[in-house]
């Protein structure tokens, strides 16, 4: 098989990638595009027998983290951000807690998300992990133990979780 | 943000305890993810029954990791990803192109020198200008080593680059043009170190941003030409700036000042 029909036959997994990791469907398309096109233009960088995915991982967060960085400076509301816009899925599993499970993704910072990302969605290995992130093991390895427990806190409390609004109380004069 | 504070291997988070029983809380992440041999795994599991905090995390974690697949792998909507190929200069034509205006830089810095000494004096700052042209008709074509630290770990590049030009750095973003910061390197410069950051954008094009300490506090903005490439310089608080790239005039000197006042600079007195 060429290695263009590798990596075509890897876009559907790197577009699931993008569009958890960005949590926005055009933002993620874009990386999807800007990734695939600079993977085919430096094939020479791929080492052969390596995995694909994986490397293809790489770039794309490597694009996704400086686009990150332009759009960082754009203040983001909770009401406007990203996975406001998202619909959550519906299926076997309830859609209320897929819900809060997506709202928990993006209550995470991006380093823990994208850990909790390519291990627990894209089952990589954490060697493969260490590899696209660029960090040694024992970092994927705590990383993703502090993830999970965010998450999980965020689940159990509800990452909706808001003060009560205070009350307006009238001294007597 | 930074969490990390275990970087050495799986045996640092040992400290990490889990409950009574003392499991790991990464051999558990571990165990989630089949990542343990048949003999740890096995230790695990004989754990977990006297450890029912451990369990409910595993039982926990287990069950986020099925709900991310779940959302994850939703049915998408809209069209399947198609991908656009844009057509580039093959890069051993770019290459063969750079190396050609290199060596026109250098026959001209060797003439600028030697023929024209009064001339160099009175433009002095046009030198780390040509510098930083050449820099970029050498290190732009760089497909795989473009920059020695890269833009993903902007804190550490902005804060080696300052300690070695003994002043604070700062780069701004011309993601509005386009270009994302890819990273910077050090390079020599006339009389000292001097930083170069690369930029690029979605097709590949690339900018560089050329800084280095000049004894002289000249604010003029000048262009120079070179081939069908561009640097437009200014002087700031001690520190020469150059623009490059094979932009039009108009546009690269649109970014020039755009970088100009988001660096402190003046460009209002250019115009």
């Amino acid at each position: 098989m060429s290695f263009e029909a590798d990596v075509i036959g890897k876009l559907p997994q790197l577009r699931r990638y993008a569009r958890a990791l960005a949590g926005d469907a055009a933002w993620a398309d874009d990386l999807v595009q800007d990734a695939a096109e600079r993977a085919l233009l430096r094939r020479k960088a791929f080492e052969p027998g390596s995995n694909l995915r994986a490397w293809l991982f790489t770039i794309l967060r490597n694009l996704y983290i400086d686009q990150l960085r332009a759009r960082r400076e754009i203040a983001v509301d909770d009401e406007s951000a990203p996975w406001r816009n998202l619909e959550a899925p519906r299926g076997e599993v309830d859609g209320l807690v897929l819900r809060d499970v997506q709202q928990a993704l993006y209550h995470l910072s991006m380093e823990q998300r994208e850990v909790i990302l390519l291990v627990g969605v894209e089952e990589l290995t954490y060697q493969e992990a260490s590899n696209v992130l660029d960090i040694p093991i024992g970092t994927v390895m705590s990383r993703l133990s502090r993830a999970r427990e965010h998450m999980r806190m965020l689940l159990d409390v509800g990452p909706a979780h808001k003060p009560a609004p205070l009350k307006v109380v009238r001294n007597k004069p | 943000m930074n969490d990390d504070h275990r970087d050495s291997g799986p045996e640092a988070g040992k400290a990490d305890k889990a409950g009574e029983a003392g499991i790991d809380s990464q051999m558990l992440g571990a165990f989630v993810d089949g990542e343990l041999n048949e003999t740890h795994r096995a230790a695990v599991l004989s754990a977990l029954e006297r450890d029912p905090e451990a369990k409910a995390r595993v039982a926990a974690w287990r069950a986020q990791k099925a709900a991310l697949r779940a959302l994850c792998n939703a049915p998408e909507e809209g069209a399947a990803p198609v991908i656009v190929l844009r057509a580039r200069t093959a890069w051993p034509r770019r290459m063969a192109l750079a190396a050609g205006w290199l060596a026109a830089g250098i026959a001209i810095g060797v003439m600028a020198s030697t023929l024209m000494p009064e001339l160099r004096r009175h433009q002095e700052p046009a030198t780390f200008a040509r510098r930083a042209d050449i820099a970029y008709a050498v290190y732009a074509p760089e497909v795989r080593h473009p920059v020695e630290v890269g833009a993903g770990d902007e804190a550490h590049l902005m804060s080696w680059l300052s300690k070695r030009l003994g002043k604070p750095l700062s780069v701004p973003s011309l993601r509005e043009y386009g270009y994302s910061l890819v990273g910077g390197r050090l390079l020599p410069g006339e009389a000292g170190p001097a930083a170069q950051f690369m930029y690029e954008s979605a097709s590949g094009a690339r900018l560089t941003l050329y800084v280095t300490r000049i004894p002289t506090d000249e604010t003029a903005f000048r262009l120079l030409r070179d081939g069908d490439r561009r640097t437009f310089y200014w002087v700031s608080d001690h520190l020469g700036y150059a623009l490059s790239g094979p932009i039009s005039e108009a546009k690269l000197r649109a970014i020039a000042i755009e970088v100009c006042s988001a660096l402190g600079g003046k460009p209002e007195s250019w115009q």
